[in-house]
Formats: structure tokens, C-alpha cells, sequence
């Protein structure tokens, strides 16, 4: 249970200056529900959490999105093609796709936080007609921060979705939306009474767009935040990732507004 | 479950026979480095016990503790630091340990076992480490003929003698102790047990009920000074006392020693880290420590000292009696004992608690 399995580097592929997505194939066939997390291994460092960033129905091999900002991804960000990592999971309760069925999914990402949202994305992509549609609304810092730049565009080729993206600051040769993910909100074409929002980014982002969404008029119920927790263990057991009553690593990572909204600090 | 009388000079050999079979730790006195005084001038023990292994002592230094031991009923069965597992090499088991059989627990322990049962033996997937310890132990409790002055379980209804959760257990007696057989791991060593033991009278067992009584009266007195608040109002005093003065308050004399987590019964957290070698280990951690809860991005939702006294009681108080009833404190003391500043619990929830009734005018009890 605290022991990973191999898994070797495929390929490694530069999202932005500080953001990699390492291709992955472990030993055994792997599976996950989009939203669950991972604890990857950088042999004889340590583990640290994330959230793949592939389509779950893909066993063989795995992508997760990083983000160079600590000391386990600083020591990912150097290792390169045919090197050895250990994964551990999946952990915890991912999207609950069956409560998105039928209604149009709102999908807010911010920054690396659009990782977990591909994964999502190709989960609703494969089943879209059990939904209405699917709107993206996806902030950066700038045009570079961008992740998955030319896998955007063929997203919103697609039926039934809808994309737009915006920067917090623009350059000279950004023509879209220049401003924060939560001035895009309002247009989204989204039914207020029949919508379920998923939202994954930095805290600071998942708080200004949880606030906008309730003054918009959206329940908390129908509000899915993926929290940033210091998990550990993923079991339950090693106590670093506690948020109220719950365990993020097990009760979530995913959890709807309504269950946090009583706790207090949880955007710490 | 069957009760008999041990005489005083067959102890020794008792356990002599029960070391046949486990790996025995039995209750020996130990220097006490703090003499905490009580305030209220009752005349109270301050002397303290250690848990050794049996075969490894001179027989005369086992004593009969009056009260728990330093170590917390924890460190039995996960230890302060221990190696789980190497990748991508040796699986990951518990190492072949004879099993452990613990002398000296009492009811507070106990009762802290049943927190770490809940998260180590619970959830989706049991901890196998903890699991083979746990389920191999033979616990041998004791009742409590004394309490340090930090002792405060009867303040959250827990008696200071068991009543569930234990194999044996020794209650002393004039002459002796009577023994409870309470489970058929204990039942099984009685064939090498029996010719130690007599049948208990009705009046020794009278006289071990009169010992109970009397330690309670004797302890509820005490807690009486302390006006520690009732077990159910801990969460709602906890939640109210949110934003209180008070967490800052007490915890300007921390020196983030660590001590209150690594001492306490209930505190089950861990750290797991790898060695260059890739071996990776466990060791105890809390959230008294500044980087607990500290994210790669560099969000610390424990960043403030106060943040982290306030969660330690979220933890103790809110989260446990949100997932399992009861509260993740047994009022063992040990972190009062330990803690160099001084920082005592049974001050802070009776300050919260006095905060509380303040602000919701609610009578006291
Ligand atoms: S807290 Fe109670 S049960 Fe524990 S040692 Fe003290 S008197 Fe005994
Ligand atoms: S024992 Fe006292 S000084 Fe040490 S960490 Fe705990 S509260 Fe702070
Ligand atoms: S990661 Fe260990 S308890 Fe959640």
C-alpha cells in the first residue's frame, strides 16, 4: 500500500516554461477515474500528489502534467526519457460523472490546473451524448502559461463544446480575451437550473470563481472543486491532508461546494 | 469472562509463563524529571513508569503501575520510526516479530485504541504493519489504584479501570490482584496459567469494586478544580472558539519541540520519506510542526502557530466526532507532562469553553 510500482518515462513533452507533461508507462496496466490522484515517485526523494492528465480509458500508459515548484517536481523537471519513477494509486473519489449526465457541465481551469480538466474532458468526450454540452472557460497568467496549446483548438472542433480562454496579461500578439477567468463567466452558455461546474486551478482562482459562481446564481451542490492537499499517504491513515470532517485524500480530492462550504479557511 | 485471584508472589512467575509465548513488556518505575504540583493542594504521585521487555530486566524492577505509562499504547504497534518498504525491490510485510504482549496499559490507552483502530485497521485498506501487531498483542490492562495530576479521563466519562478491549486484566488487591480471563487469546495460555491461579472470593472482589470507587471519588474531586468542559460539549466549544484570542494565547510558550504529538495516545500522523537508497521509512508526525500541511505550490494552511494548536483540536474534537462519535482524547495527560511550556489542555478547553458560555450565555453543567 505505501510501495509503488515502476513505471518507466515514455516521453517527456515542455507545456510552458515551468510546465512538463512526463508520458508514463508502468509495469502493469494502471487504472484511475479522472479526478483521482496519484502519488508519483522519484526514486530515493519522495512522493508527491497528482492528478493524471490522461484519458482514463487509456491502461497502458499514463500523462500527468507538473508543474516545476517544488522539491520532488524540480527533480521531474530533470529527468528525461527511459528513466524509472514509481507510481502509487489511484486514491480518492474523482469526478462523479453520473451526477453530470443530462446537464450542461461548466469546466473552469486556471493555470496547470486545466491537468486534471483534460483528463475529465476526454472522460466526457467519449460519452457526449449523455450530456448537453460542455463549456470550457480557461484562465492562464499570460499566452505562454497556456497548457495544451494546439490540443485546445481541437477540442472546440468538437460537437456540443464550447471554448474560450482568456490571460490575466496579454502580449503583442495575443488577440483573445485579456482578463480574469471569472470575467468569462457570465456569458457562459450555461442553464443556471440544469448545470453541473467543475473548477480546478490555484487556491486564490478556485476562490474567486466558487464566489462568482454562487453570485451568478449556481447552487453549491452542483459546484465540484478539486482541493490541494498535501497528500501523503492517500489511505486515510497519515493525517496531512485533513479539511473539516474529511480526509482529502479518501472523502475527495473532489468534493462539491456544499460539503466545504461550512468549513472554514478551506482556500488556505 | 472469568475472574480469579493471583497471589502477589506468583506474579513474577506468571509472567514468566506468559513470556513463554510473547514478547513481554512489563511496567518498571522510572525517574520522573517533572514534578508538576497539583494547584490544589492534593497530594498526588509524581513518579512515572516505563514499559521494558521483560527478558531484558532484573525481575525486581517490575512494579505494579498505579497509573499509565510514559509511552502512549501506540508506539506498540506503529513504531516512532520504521522502515516499510524498498522499491522496486523487497515487498512490502511487516518483519517477522514475535508477537507482543503489553503489561500496564490502562483504560485511557484503551480507549485510545480505538482511535488508532479506526484509521490504522479501518478505510479502504487496513495498514498491515499495524494490523499483524494489533491483532497478535495480548494486552494485559490494568486498573488504576492512582492518578498522576495530570490525569483527566474520568473528566470525559472514562473510567480509570477497563471494561472492554483488553485480554487480561490485573486489579490489586490486599495480597494480590484479581484477574479478569476476558478473551480466548488469553483463555488459550490458561492451561499454563491455571495452577498460579485461585478462585477469587466475593469479598476480594468486593474489595477491588471499593478500590474503584474510592479512585474515582478521589479523581472526580480533583477534576472538579479544573472544571474541564463535559465530552458533549467539545466539538461545539472547538467550532465556536474558531477565531478565539485564545489559541494565540497559549501558544506563545510553544518551542515546536514536538513532544505533545509524538506523546499523545490518540495522534496518529505519519510522514513516509525515502531514503537515496530508496528505502522508505515512517516516522510519527504532527501538525504542532510548521510544514505539516505545507503544499508544494508554497500554501501553508498551517503557517501560524496558532493555526496549528487550533487544528490539533479540530482534528481531536471535530473530525473524530464527525466520523466515529467520540472524541480523540482520553485524557491520558501526557501532553501535559510533557510540554515544556506548559501548555496544558484541560486549560485551553476550559477557557474555550468559558469563552463559549460567555458569548451564548449557555448555563454551565
Ligand atoms: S488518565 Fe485515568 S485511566 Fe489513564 S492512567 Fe490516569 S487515572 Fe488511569
Ligand atoms: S509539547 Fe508544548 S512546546 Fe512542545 S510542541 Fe507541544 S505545545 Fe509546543
Ligand atoms: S494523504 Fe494521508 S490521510 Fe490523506
Amino acid at each position: 500500500m505505501y510501495q509503488p510500482i515502476e513505471a518507466i518515462i515514455e516521453d517527456v513533452k515542455q507545456e510552458t516554461s515551468s510546465i512538463k507533461t512526463f508520458i508514463l508507462r508502468p509495469k502493469s496496466n494502471f487504472s484511475f477515474q479522472t479526478g483521482q490522484f496519484i502519488e508519483l515517485t522519484v526514486p530515493g526523494l519522495g512522493e508527491a500528489p497528482f492528478t493524471p492528465s490522461s484519458d482514463p480509458a487509456i491502461k497502458d500508459r499514463l500523462d500527468v502534467t507538473i508543474m516545476n515548484v517544488g522539491t520532488v517536481t524540480s527533480a521531474l523537471h530533470g529527468m528525461g526519457k527511459g528513466l524509472k519513477v514509481g507510481i502509487r494509486g489511484p486514491f480518492g473519489k474523482g469526478y462523479p460523472l453520473d451526477n453530470f449526465k443530462g446537464k450542461d457541465v461548466l469546466i473552469v481551469g486556471g493555470g496547470v490546473g486545466l491537468a486534471p480538466l483534460r483528463s475529465l474532458l476526454y472522460s466526457l468526450f467519449s460519452d457526449i451524448n449523455k450530456f448537453n454540452k460542455v463549456v470550457l472557460r480557461y484562465g492562464a497568467r499570460t499566452p505562454d502559461d497556456i497548457v495544451y496549446k494546439e490540443l485546445i483548438p481541437e477540442w472546440a472542433k468538437k460537437d456540443k463544446v464550447d471554448i474560450a480562454t482568456t490571460v490575466d496579461m496579454g502580449n503583442p500578439s495575443w488577440t483573445g480575451n485579456v482578463g480574469l477567468v471569472t470575467t468569462i463567466l457570465k456569458e457562459a452558455p450555461v442553464d443556471l437550473n440544469n448545470a453541473a461546474v467543475i473548477v480546478c486551478g490555484p487556491p486564490i482562482m478556485m476562490k474567486f470563481v466558487t464566489l462568482k459562481l454562487i453570485e451568478l446564481g449556481f447552487k453549491p451542490a452542483d459546484i465540484y472543486l478539486s482541493m490541494e492537499k498535501n497528500m501523503s499517504c492517500g489511505l486515510g491513515k497519515c493525517g496531512h491532508c485533513r479539511i473539516g470532517k474529511y480526509h482529502a485524500c479518501k472523502d475527495g480530492p473532489v468534493f462539491s461546494y456544499e460539503q466545504l462550504k461550512d468549513i472554514y479557511d478551506i482556500w488556505d | 469472562m472469568e475472574t480469579y485471584f493471583l497471589e502477589d508472589n506468583n506474579i513474577i512467575e506468571f509472567y514468566a509463563r506468559v513470556a513463554k509465548e510473547y514478547e513481554l513488556y512489563v511496567p518498571t518505575r522510572a525517574p520522573s524529571s517533572l514534578k508538576v504540583k497539583c494547584e490544589h493542594s492534593f497530594i498526588l504521585p509524581a513518579q512515572d513508569y516505563l514499559l521494558k521487555k521483560f527478558k531484558d530486566i532484573d525481575k525486581k524492577e517490575i512494579v505494579f503501575n498505579g497509573y499509565r505509562p510514559i509511552e502512549p499504547a501506540r508506539s506498540f504497534f506503529t513504531r516512532p520510526k520504521e522502515e516499510i518498504c524498498e522499491y522496486f525491490g523487497r515487498n512490502e510485510n511487516p518483519p517477522a516479530e514475535k508477537p507482543a504482549a503489553i503489561c500496564g496499559l490502562k483504560n485511557c490507552d484503551l480507549f485510545s485504541l480505538k482511535i488508532q483502530d479506526f484509521i490504522f485497521l479501518g478505510g479502504d485498506e487496513p495498514d498491515r504493519f499495524y494490523k499483524a501487531r494489533r491483532e497478535n498483542a495480548l494486552i494485559i490492562a490494568g486498573d488504576c489504584p492512582a492518578f498522576k495530576e495530570s490525569c483527566f479521563c474520568r473528566a470525559f466519562d472514562i473510567d480509570p479501570f477497563v471494561t472492554e478491549g483488553f485480554d487480561f486484566n490485573l486489579a490489586p488487591i490486599t495480597g494480590g490482584y484479581i484477574i479478569d480471563v476476558a478473551s480466548d487469546k488469553a483463555r488459550k495460555l490458561m492451561p499454563s496459567l491455571k495452577s498460579l491461579l485461585s478462585s477469587a472470593s466475593s469479598s476480594q472482589i468486593g474489595a477491588r469494586e471499593l478500590n474503584r470507587e474510592s479512585v474515582v471519588k478521589h479523581l472526580d474531586e480533583h477534576l472538579s478544580y479544573h472544571k474541564i468542559p463535559k465530552k458533549e460539549t467539545l466539538q461545539k466549544i472547538v467550532l465556536g472558539g474558531y477565531n478565539s484570542q485564545i489559541w494565540t494565547d497559549e501558544m506563545r510558550t510553544c518551542v515546536e519541540c514536538g513532544g505533545c504529538i509524538f506523546m499523545c495516545d490518540t495522534c496518529h500522523c505519519f510522514l513516509l520519506y525515502d531514503e537515496p537508497n530508496s528505502k522508505r521509512k515512517r516516522v510519527w508526525d504532527g501538525c504542532l510542526y510548521k510544514n505539516f500541511m505545507k503544499v508544494a505550490g508554497g500554501a501553508n494552511p498551517l503557517r501560524m502557530r496558532y493555526m496549528r494548536l487550533r487544528n490539533r483540536y479540530l482534528k481531536k474534537f471535530d473530525f473524530f466526532i464527525s466520523n466515529i462519535g467520540f472524541q480523540a482524547c482520553c485524557g491520558c495527560g501526557r501532553c501535559i507532562d510533557v510540554c515544556p511550556g506548559r501548555i496544558d489542555i484541560r486549560r485551553i478547553l476550559r477557557r474555550l469553553h468559558e469563552e463559549h458560555k460567555g458569548a451564548q450565555n449557555v448555563p454551565a453543567h
